[in-house]
């Protein structure tokens, strides 16, 4: 299915968002996740499916002021 | 011990010193800026994880969290969509549910839009985040924010990153005179006597980045500013003495030999 992850148009094969960030080998503790512009609490992580077309937005803690 | 504590909100600290941890030459010297400038809050910002950098290291890893609060900004957001979204993300991320609430009006002078930073903070206090909003050093906005439950307000004392000083210290002032919740003199800060201006005005804190990020040493400008920080405390504190046009003798004018 075609998902669009922090503006980027990418074609994945995942369930939920648990897979998603296995696919994108990323680390479920140091990151948060948007969907469809509602923040996706941790704990709903693998029981939130995925569908064609979804917006998400996933982000991590860099350096700012 | 000290009983001279900031309090904002929930949060409580001894050091009055927030210092960022953007600009960085690398993690290690911010490291060793944040030991040496006793800071008790350090700001971060939220942003997409670039899906194609392998490295994973984490920033956080680089924070003492046993004697450092993060504090997350809102940074880059330029209406109070980006900045409510941000803020959730924040949380979510695992950071303290406050926020440095920065909403932009203007790129190239990063000045803050007021209107969009206020409707932001009446969401997130709804929210139950204790919001630190940054703003002009305007007095009547500085009242507006503290009026919507903002946890502490943060005027400028010169646009962000531009090392200028306290540019209005009347101003400062005049917020101080009439405030009920904690102000932090955030952004402008260039060097140390910048940062004990505002501490002698009677600021609650001061809020600084590029100042200690961008000097030629960073960890012996953190320190610089740690004592900075605290001599105007101590000095506003105890009061400073009248300015009198006219000399007074500091020795006894009686018994002088003739």
């Amino acid at each position: 299915m075609e998902l669009i992850i922090n503006g980027e148009k990418r074609e994945l094969e995942c369930n939920n968002i648990v897979d998603l960030l296995d696919s994108l080998k990323l680390n479920n503790d140091t990151v948060a996740v948007e969907l469809n512009k509602n923040v996706v609490h941790r704990e709903k992580f693998d029981n939130t499916k995925l569908k064609n077309n979804d917006i998400l937005e996933i982000v991590k803690v860099v350096g700012g002021g | 011990m000290n009983d001279d504590k900031l309090k904002i909100g929930k949060f409580e600290f001894n050091s009055r010193l927030f210092i960022g941890t953007g600009k960085y030459e690398n993690f290690e010297i911010m490291k060793k800026a944040h030991e040496a400038s006793g800071a008790e809050v350090v700001t971060v910002a939220i942003r997409r994880v670039d899906l194609r950098d392998k490295s994973k290291e984490s920033m956080l890893s680089h924070i003492d969290t046993n004697k450092i609060t993060i504090l997350p900004n809102t940074a880059g957001c330029f209406t109070a969509e980006e900045a409510i979204r941000t803020a959730r993300l924040a949380r979510e991320v695992g950071l303290p549910n406050w926020i440095k609430l920065e909403v932009i009006g203007d790129k190239k002078t990063l000045m803050p839009d007021n209107e969009e930073t206020l409707k932001t903070t009446k969401v997130l206090v709804e929210e139950g985040f204790t919001v630190l909003a940054y703003t002009n050093d305007d007095i009547v906005y500085a009242k507006r924010f503290e009026e919507a439950g903002a946890g502490a307000v943060m005027p400028l004392g010169a646009p962000i990153g531009s090392g200028q000083g306290i540019l209005n210290p009347n101003n400062i002032k005049i917020i101080l005179e009439n405030a009920r919740v904690p102000i932090i003199v955030d952004a402008g800060v260039g060097t140390a006597s910048d940062s004990t201006i505002a501490m002698e005005l009677g600021a609650d804190g001061v809020l600084l980045n590029t100042g200690v990020a961008l000097a030629k040493d960073p960890v012996k400008m953190a320190r610089a500013m740690k004592l900075a920080v605290e001599s105007g405390r101590d000095a506003f504190l105890a009061g400073r003495i009248p300015k009198k046009l006219y000399a007074s003798a500091s020795s006894p004018t009686e018994g002088v030999v003739r």
